[in-house]
């Protein structure tokens, strides 16, 4: 049952996150050896306002320790552009983590 | 390949690369050169038989990462025209993963954009190759991209 309390919370709360800061939802991608870790190549995530890459990351690597000891060897990218793990998400964001290239 | 005329072109391509497209699409009148390099899959890694190569792509970053390299080569280098194409799933002993083709009014421009477009895509450009060996495979060591420094206090983004 809805309780009436829900309908003052600010659009996209989500239960699961405990703080007041408003969700938002990202885009995760994966490739190459992290697709064959997580068994998926993209899935939706919501995360607090500002989150930083580092700390999605962070979620996966807990689920699947075999993906957080390749985070060294891996760049960051955020809507197609290299990114420093410090870079805040934004609602719609799509995050990638690469692995080296061996394109060519 | 349909290539559109007076323009430089970048492609991300699932069949076989027709080199000689990719040839005569930046060969113009003004030109004294054209330097072509033809990435090709080898029978062999460290020493294991390859039988044949998968390469998957961030098709989208990939396809910008390439833009990018073009931009860069018209900055650098004096060089008319530059068409890069890379080609992705199953490939095959012998067939070509990558072609660059670079135009030139003379050729030492064109050798080194051409050279340094393959040294940047290879570096830069998120596509990934497995190798399937008789018994087994690997996704093959790569180049991790260079990527902004962490700080503190990132710029927020727009």
């Amino acid at each position: 049952m809805r309780v009436p309390l829900a309908a003052t919370l600010p659009e996209g709360y989500n239960s699961l996150v405990p703080t007041a800061c408003p969700t938002i939802r990202v885009k995760v991608l994966f490739f190459g050896r992290l697709k064959e870790i997580v068994g998926r190549s993209e899935e939706s995530v919501d995360l607090a306002e500002g989150a930083p890459i580092e700390e999605l990351f962070a979620r996966y690597g807990a689920r699947h320790p075999e993906l957080a000891r390749f985070r060294a060897s891996l760049v960051a990218s955020r809507n197609q552009e290299f990114a420093a793990w410090s870079t805040p998400l934004h609602s719609g964001d799509e995050v990638a983590f690469l692995p080296p290239v061996s394109g060519g | 390949m349909a290539v559109p005329p007076n323009t430089d072109l970048f492609v991300l391509v699932r069949e076989p690369i027709d080199m000689a497209a990719l040839v005569r699409h930046v060969r113009t009148a003004e030109d004294g050169a054209v330097v072509t390099f033809d990435g090709c899959v080898r029978n062999q890694s460290h020493g294991r038989s390859t039988l044949y190569l998968d390469y998957e792509a961030y098709e989208s970053m990939a396809l910008a990462k390439i833009h990018e390299i073009g931009a860069q080569v018209h900055e650098k280098f004096s060089i008319d025209r530059v068409a890069i194409a890379h080609r992705l799933g199953r490939l095959e002993i012998g067939e070509t993963s990558v072609f660059i083709a670079v135009s030139s009014p003379h050729r030492p421009a064109a050798f080194d954009a051409c050279r340094f477009a393959i040294d940047t895509l290879k570096r830069t450009v998120p596509i990934w190759k497995k190798e399937y060996f008789a018994d087994g495979a690997v996704w093959a060591d790569g180049e991790l991209p260079p990527a902004p420094a962490d700080t503190p206090a990132a710029k927020p983004a727009s």
